[in-house]
């Protein structure tokens, strides 16, 4: 394989479309080639300047999960947050222990709180028929063991249910917030930037 | 590079600006946790007022009645023509629940409360003479095992208040509550392994019965109407006793007014270890 400006410029729009919009392609591209028209003019070849960009493989995956991080933290989606940390678990096979497993916990630990919400959404008012009933002396509904005290426990229940399904997107975003900062900083470590802009 | 480029904040808080008749969602959200602890806070209260909460904090404590979310399985005895009853009922592990008020023209109804119908209790019939024998039997339960700790099994047994009964209950483990004060009553026999014994004869109205009672190991409670004419003969192992109401006289006591030459109840007491309390009522 040539290492030169061209194949360089290839590869890197080759991996880049479709990721970034197409203007901003053709900057990331331009800068690059400003790169190697600088380096030639001080004399370098063009192999050597290939060389010191390092693989444009790994530059484009950089470029690409800093463009998904930068787009799920402007535009907070389900769909942008999963692109951004599939970029970025391409990073390193270690980001599967730091990045996906992680995910994977936050992700199934606002399923459960959501999901025990809308149960307890549920089954409040499910409970306050039955504690109602219980008072009317049907036996038949008699869980509770007192069923007036029972009215208020349903009432809890409902109320308690819509403050986790409520406090469940709070908790997302919250979460969301501070993965999108988790993973700007892991990208900084692993590209030696520390801070991505 | 540049990808500074800012999206539309489309999702960037919808429920931050949510308004519902007026209102917030802070101010929802607020409301909704002052409504969510009002109510339990009104409802534990009422439990408590209601003597809901368990005696010590040790005990598991639901708001919900303990067979609440078990399937009850109610079985009918008839009485078959007999004109009394021998009971005999063998629980290895559960609570076990005894009182009259079984329907009419039935000896009992039994309610098993537990989760699986492979530990529904054998249930043996025997009509002799004008005598109906009934045994009730706990399996045991081969698969329970693995659950042992927790699994419920709770009996409530309604026994008929019109015909003289024999009665015979033996508990494992577990508490058991038993309230013959409807009952017409020949003799008692309990034995209990472990656990908390309730037995409890207040408004009895029956006949004159012999009673055995044998608890191995936690509190047992004996609640005798004090106008009947009752002796108890008390052999206690290790724990307290408390016999307010009673005329004591060694390890023996008898009711207020007791009188050796008309017909006597006797009970005979053994306890293990625990507190026994006798109760005049």
């Amino acid at each position: 394989m040539l290492q030169t400006e061209e194949e360089y410029t290839r590869i890197l729009r080759g991996r880049l479309e479709g990721t970034l919009p197409g203007e901003e392609l053709n900057d990331i591209i331009s800068d690059y080639s400003d790169h190697f028209r600088i380096g030639k003019s001080d004399g370098r070849s063009e192999e050597e300047l290939y060389r010191s960009l390092g693989s444009p493989e790994d530059v484009a995956r950089e470029i690409r999960a800093t463009h998904l991080v930068k787009k799920a933290e402007d535009d907070k989606t389900c769909g942008n947050i999963f692109h951004a940390v599939l970029a970025t678990l391409g990073l390193g096979l270690f980001n599967l222990v730091f990045v996906l497993v992680p995910f994977i916990i936050l992700v199934l630990l606002l399923l459960v709180v959501f999901v025990v919400g809308i149960l307890f959404t549920v089954l409040g008012p499910v409970a306050l028929v039955y504690s109602l009933l219980q008072i009317l002396g049907i036996p038949a509904f008699a869980i509770w063991q007192s069923p007036v005290a029972g009215v208020f426990f349903s009432i809890g229940i409902t109320t308690l249910g819509l403050l986790f399904v409520i406090g469940d997107y709070y908790l997302a975003r919250f979460f969301y917030h501070i993965g999108i900062r988790y993973l700007k900083w892991n990208i900084g470590v692993i590209t030696g930037t520390e801070r991505v802009a | 590079m540049s990808t500074d480029g800012r999206g539309p904040q489309k999702s960037a808080c919808f429920p931050c600006h949510l308004r519902i008749g007026g209102m917030s969602a802070a101010r929802i959200l607020l409301w909704l946790a002052a409504i969510t602890i009002v109510s339990f806070a009104i409802g534990f209260g009422l439990l408590a007022l209601s003597g809901g909460f368990p005696p010590s904090p040790d005990q598991g404590f639901s708001p919900f009645r303990h067979t609440a979310l078990l399937v009850p399985n109610t079985t009918s005895i008839p009485l078959d023509g007999a004109s009394a009853g021998d009971l005999q009922i063998t629980l290895g592990a559960g609570e076990l629940s005894v009182q009259g008020g079984a329907p009419d023209a039935m000896l009992i109804e039994t309610t098993v409360f537990s989760q699986s119908p492979v530990w529904q209790p054998d249930l043996v019939q025997i009509v002799n003479n004008s005598r109906k024998s009934v045994t009730i039997t706990d399996k045991g339960h081969k698969g329970k095992a693995l659950f042992a700790v927790d699994s419920p099994n709770s009996w409530e047994i309604r026994i008929s208040d019109n015909v003289p009964v024999r009665l015979d209950v033996n508990v494992g483990g577990g508490d058991s509550q038993l309230n013959l004060g409807t009952l017409n009553l020949e003799t008692i026999s309990v034995h209990t392994g472990a656990g908390d014994t309730t037995i409890d004869l207040g408004g009895y109205r029956g006949g004159r019965f012999d009673a055995a009672i044998k608890n191995g190991v936690g509190d047992l409670t004996l609640r005798i109407p004090g106008s009947s004419n009752t002796r108890i003969l008390v052999h206690q192992g290790i724990g307290d006793i408390t016999a307010d109401g009673f005329v004591q006289h060694e390890g023996t006591y008898v009711t207020p007014g007791f009188n050796s030459s008309l017909a006597v109840n006797e009970i005979t007491l053994n306890q293990g270890v625990g507190s026994l309390s006798l109760e005049i009522i």
